[in-house]
């Protein structure tokens, strides 16, 4: 029997702005988010990618991470558009998975600075339910009366990916009905962007910022720090259609591999990669021919970029497959981006249009022979489309979308 | 005295986001639906905003807000705080 999950709601907080919407007429538009950023001013890099205003609203502000925040609207949205009202459903049988790199490190931050400048006296109560990265989930169930499973997953900038294939596990298993999955991150902080600095991580073109992140260009040369909230509502096919519920896109199938290669470099043959597209194709029975699109990875580092490329190159001789990297618009907004993106290809789907890749000029001989999209949306049938996501400690996730 | 309730007023309504319709002098914390962890943020942020030396360890949801203005009054007094630059 066919009881694929199915997609039936999401929710976006991003660079892009508050919302759906916002973020897909950026991200359509190529439209970039990079900003010199005040609170970076005496880093080595001075740019970011920021949500752009914190998401208006009630209830216990005062106790929550800037990341917590970004999930509950994600989430508030991702409901709305799936016709659920939390007064309505089983409570218990609702489960909640977020992905999170790093929790609210913001609060641990901005908590530690204090306490290294005045002592222990004036440290806030709220620093460990603000920073323990499992709060994020927490507090979302809490949010909602959520009583069923709730998790987080940390893959690094897999992390909100990896949450999406959790959720398809519990949902198969019969753990819950109906699932909240996605991720959050909100580490567009000093001690952030200075560590990925250190790391040779980050582009270093602050003085270009808007033209700073681009994927899969010759002369990129790192990535751009982000933040934001992605939220899927998942559903068993079957539970989906029982309440007559709009199906946007299926989750057909995952996989998931290491690359027990390296702590943060890729694989360089992108074997993990390859692994983990292999698998997500086998479960959903489709070949590699199958495949109308790929929303990649594309962090705009020079190596991710180029293993990435070669993998697509490799995978896919016979038709190849469209390519984009939101990526050039909205940063890498760490382990929220595997949830952003699967939304995002998600919308390609529903949308028959995929969004180009913000600031690519020409290839290099190693991100050349794809068929990435650029300079403006192109409307084409997508019936099959993969999602990468990739993270530091070897992580490679690959989720597969199918139209409903 | 007046000076610090009027602010613990709008401290308990921006930040605690409390109604402030609901909020007199005798009105304890509890009442007011703070938990014991909001009940000690509290005193951190007066702490910071008056600079002043409230011992956190004694905040409880029993007090009301006349107690814990009559407190930061009684430290002020004590001290020589300098308002203008102390209230945010």
């Amino acid at each position: 029997m066919n009881d694929e999950v199915a997609v039936t709601g999401i929710g976006l907080v991003t660079p892009g702005g508050i919302g759906v919407k916002s973020t897909w007429e950026t991200v359509c538009a190529a439209r970039p988010t990079a900003h010199t950023d005040p609170l970076l001013s005496d880093m080595p890099v001075t740019m970011s990618c920021r949500v752009p205003a914190l998401p208006a609203g009630r209830g216990r502000l005062w106790r929550f991470d800037r990341g917590t925040r970004f999930l509950l609207t994600a989430a508030r949205e991702a409901l709305d558009s799936a016709g659920l009202d939390p007064a309505e459903w089983d409570p218990a049988r609702v489960a909640v998975v977020v992905g999170t790199a790093a929790g609210g490190i913001d609060t641990l931050e901005a908590q530690h600075h204090k306490f290294l400048t005045t002592g222990p006296t004036s440290l806030s109560p709220l620093t460990m339910p603000a920073f323990l990265p499992n709060m994020t989930a927490g507090h979302l169930a809490l949010d909602l009366g959520i009583t069923g499973p709730s998790l987080q997953t940390s893959t690094a900038c897999a992390s909100g990916a990896t949450a999406l294939i959790t959720a398809c596990l519990l949902l198969k298993a019969g753990a819950c009905d109906i699932a909240l999955a996605g991720g959050t991150d909100a580490m567009v902080t000093p001690l952030c962007s200075a560590a990925f600095a250190k790391m040779g991580a980050l582009s270093k073109r602050s003085h270009d910022a808007s033209r700073a992140s681009r994927p899969f260009d010759k002369d990129r040369d790192g990535f751009v720090l982000g933040e934001g909230a992605g939220v899927l509502v998942l559903e068993r096919g079957s539970h989906a259609a029982a309440r007559a519920a709009h199906t946007l896109a299926r989750l057909a199938g995952h996989g998931t591999t290491s690359d027990a290669h390296h702590p943060t470099a890729p694989h360089p043959e992108g074997a993990g990669l390859r692994a983990a597209t292999r698998a997500a194709l086998a479960h959903v029975g489709a070949a590699p021919e199958d495949v109308d699109h790929i929303n990649a990875h594309g962090t705009s580092t020079p190596l991710n970029d180029s293993v990435e490329a070669t993998v697509i190159r490799g995978l896919y001789p016979r038709r190849p497959p469209s390519v984009t990297s939101a990526k050039g618009a909205l940063g890498h907004t760490m382990g929220a981006a595997g949830a952003i993106e699967a939304a995002l290809t998600v919308l390609t789907i529903a949308h028959a249009t995929t969004p180009p890749t913000a600031n690519f000029s020409a290839p290099d001989a190693t991100t050349d022979g794809i068929d990435l999209i650029t300079t403006a949306a192109r409307p084409h049938p997508v019936r099959l489309a993969l999602s990468h996501s990739l993270g530091f400690g070897g992580h490679n996730t690959v989720l597969a979308f199918t139209a409903p | 005295m007046d000076r610090v309730y009027d602010h613990l007023v709008t401290l308990l309504s921006d930040k605690f986001e409390v109604d402030p319709e609901r909020i007199t002098p005798d009105t304890t914390l509890d009442t007011l639906e703070l938990d014991s962890l909001a009940v000690v943020e509290l005193y951190v942020t007066l702490q910071e905003q008056w600079q002043i030396p409230l011992d956190d360890s004694t905040a409880s949801g029993e007090l009301t807000v006349a107690d814990v203005a009559r407190t930061v009054t009684t430290l002020l007094d004590a001290g020589e705080p300098a308002p203008g630059q102390a209230v945010q």
